[in-house]
């Protein structure tokens, strides 16, 4: 078994499922989505990516930027969201809620592209 | 590019001149003619709007955008610039369409576009005199192999016929001399053309190939030139000017029959070496000991000639030349196509028999008579026209002699794997023993079809996982490279490294464990899918490195900072 696959497995898909999480629900209802999971989405998310760090192979590299459009998306979704709360007047109102979401849909696609590349080099390598 | 400007300018000069005086004398009088505006007021067109008018009159598109109704005398004044303007128009517009299919200047423009396509190949390229059937083979080869062409053709039909062909499309090709210094330059020969491998030349004509060979070492001396020389007096004259190879197809064949007459095995080896990749292996194949007999004593049946005596093989000679039958006491007069003279040679007694006229038809009209009189015998004949293919494997034929197909193999294989001759000598110098040892290993992976050859070096990014394994102190290696690296155990890649090449020190046929050191050229012999694999594996950082440790290598820099700190 190698120890590296499991923990690079195991990060890639916990970004992957955690975004979910936070992704489902009605896209401006507040009680479908909770911040503290979106802010264990971009934790984790931003773990697989330091991962992946110094990995000179092809399947690294694309992996490498896959993950940074994820915590691209996932981390404007967190500012959108802490303006609102904190600086505007506004409050997380649905307008903005439905604009957070859709933002880490947008990271729930580039997560996915993760874990089918991780998929198809498990397939690949059999070592 | 700078001849298309001068040349359009040449050309253009007088017609543009007589536009320009008609249409400036026009608009000037335009503006001097009286007038009326809307409200009966003395006026004068200005410059815009008269230079306006004659360009709209003259080009016959005529917008009736007038600023105001034309009074009479401009009326007069327009009908008399009319003709001049509407003539000296036509007449510019004449001259730049006739110039456009002026052959002159498409040849212009076609060499503009030839240059400019062969300084834009961005892979390695050979240069191409000739575009034959023998041409088509060898640049079908180079771009299986991954290496460009531009090409130079005597016959412009053939270029234009490529370009309807998706595989030759892309390829720069010119129809011009072959010959001209210019072209050659062109087409890769000029210094600053970075991509040139070489040069080669295999036009029918042997003395425009010599040509070539000539310009291309006075021009690049470094560039391997290899040539097409079908006379012993083209052959010496390139040879003495240091071309690179010259292919006098005859000879190769020639003696490759001697080589099958006493070495089969080794003929059979180098066969499937040299075979374009894919194809259908020959099978093993024995001549049979006795006497032959030799229709034709021209080019190839005099090489063929002094093969059998080399081989110390008896030969009866049959040829329509009384000076040439005079020559070789017990030989038969005439053209072996008739039953009487092939029994006059005494055919039924024969082992073997080699139809080498220069004439397709009485080859083959040599072998089906041959044959019905003694069905036992071997045949061997010459084939010219490549659209003969068929016919002569309907007929029975053991081995065919083809012209185009000798000079492509022979040039792919040069021109593709520069290893591969060395090899192939070392092959012919050994006893059967070594090409019996290296049949058995490619018979056992090739399935039935050629086998790709490929070279790498190791260098550059290719050496990487040698570093690596360097530090992590163990070394990589040959069976590290010929394992499949994407799996774990034995699982072999279907391949045999023919030659590793390490400075002044070649190892023919080394073993799998042999150390791998940076800077080593390795000649592989396999399926073009070991081929990718093998790629593969050495662009991985840490494919083969995990293959020589036995261990799989991390491979983000976190990870390999804790392995290393485990490890200490």
């Amino acid at each position: 078994m190698n120890f590296e696959k499991v923990v690079f497995g195991f990060f890639i898909v916990l970004a992957l499922t955690l975004n979910f999480g936070f992704f489902l629900g009605d896209i401006d209802n507040p009680d479908h989505h909770h911040a503290i999971e979106l802010g264990a989405a971009l934790a984790v998310s931003l773990i697989a990516t330091i991962i992946k760090f110094g990995d000179r192979s092809q399947m690294g590299a694309v992996l490498l930027a896959t993950s940074l459009v994820a915590d691209l998306q996932l981390m404007v979704a967190v500012f959108v969201w802490a303006y609102a709360a904190n600086v505007s007047d506004v409050g997380v109102t649905s307008d903005v809620l439905a604009s957070i979401v859709s933002l880490s849909g947008g990271a729930l696609l580039a997560n996915l592209v993760s874990v089918t590349l991780l998929v198809a080099e498990t397939i690949m390598i059999r070592r | 590019m700078n001849d298309i400007i001068w040349l359009t300018m040449r050309r253009m000069r007088t017609p543009l001149v007589v536009m320009i005086l008609v249409y400036s004398l026009s608009v000037f009088g335009l503006t001097l003619i009286p007038g009326l505006d809307a409200d009966g007021n003395a006026f004068r067109l200005n410059f815009l709007d008269s230079s306006y008018f004659v360009a709209i009159m003259a080009t016959t598109i005529g917008f009736g955008e007038i600023p105001t109704a034309f009074t009479d005398a401009q009326r007069l004044y327009v009908y008399l610039i009319l003709f001049p303007n509407v003539v000296a128009w036509l007449y510019s517009i004449g001259t730049i369409i006739s110039l456009l299919v002026d052959p002159q200047f498409r040849a212009v423009l076609a060499r503009a576009r030839f240059s400019r396509r062969v300084r834009r190949l961005s892979s390695d390229f050979y240069v191409v005199c000739g575009f034959g059937n023998t041409g088509r083979m060898i640049v079908k080869g180079l771009l299986k192999r991954g290496i460009s062409a531009a090409i130079l053709e005597e016959n412009e039909a053939i270029i234009h016929s490529m370009a309807l062909d998706d595989d030759f499309a892309h390829l720069p090709a010119l129809a011009g001399d072959v010959t001209d210094r210019r072209l050659l330059d062109m087409a890769g020969l000029a210094d600053e053309i970075p991509h040139c491998l070489g040069v080669i030349a295999i036009t029918n004509d042997d003395h425009a190939n010599l040509t070539v060979a000539i310009t291309s070492k006075l021009l690049r001396p470094k560039l391997p030139v290899l040539a097409r020389a079908e006379t012993r007096r083209a052959v010496d004259n390139m040879a003495s000017f240091g071309t690179d190879l010259t292919v006098d197809p005859y000879t190769i064949f020639a003696e490759r029959f001697h080589l099958a007459l006493i070495a089969p095995v080794k003929y059979l080896v180098q066969d499937w070496l040299i075979s374009v990749p894919g194809t259908d292996l020959r099978t093993e194949m024995d001549p049979p000991d006795g006497r032959w007999i030799l229709c034709g004593v021209g080019r190839f049946g005099s090489r063929m000639a002094v093969k059998l005596e080399e081989a110390r093989v008896p030969f009866t000679v049959i040829d329509v030349h009384p000076d040439r039958v005079a020559q070789r006491p017990g030989s038969v007069l005439g053209r072996g196509t008739e039953a009487k003279t092939l029994l006059e040679a005494d055919v039924k007694t024969a082992v073997g028999i080699i139809a080498g006229t220069g004439d397709d038809v009485d080859n083959l009209s040599i072998v089906m008579t041959a044959l019905e009189l003694n069905p036992k015998l071997f045949v061997v004949a010459r084939q010219e026209n490549p659209l003969n293919d068929e016919l002569f494997e309907a007929s029975g034929t053991d081995l065919v002699a083809r012209r185009s197909l000798i000079v492509a193999r022979r040039i792919l294989a040069v021109a593709t794997t520069p290893l591969l001759p060395v090899f192939i000598d070392h092959l012919l110098n050994q006893d059967e023993s070594f090409a019996r040892r290296l049949k058995h290993r490619l018979e056992a992976l090739l399935g039935g079809h050629a086998p790709s050859l490929w070279t790498i070096r190791l260098a550059g990014p290719w050496a990487n996982s040698i570093k690596a394994a360097a530090s992590e102190g163990t070394a990589i290696q040959l069976r590290h490279l010929t394992a499949n690296a994407r799996t774990s155990g034995d699982d072999e890649l279907p391949c045999v490294c023919l030659l590793l090449e390490r400075g002044s020190l070649r190892l023919f046929l080394p073993d799998g464990k042999e150390k791998l050191q940076e800077g080593d050229r390795l000649m592989f012999a396999g399926r073009g899918a070991a081929r990718n694999e093998m790629l593969f594996a050495l662009q991985e950082p840490t494919a083969l490195v995990s293959c020589a440790t036995g261990r799989p290598q991390p491979r983000g820099a976190i990870m390999r900072r804790l392995a290393r700190k485990r490890a200490s």
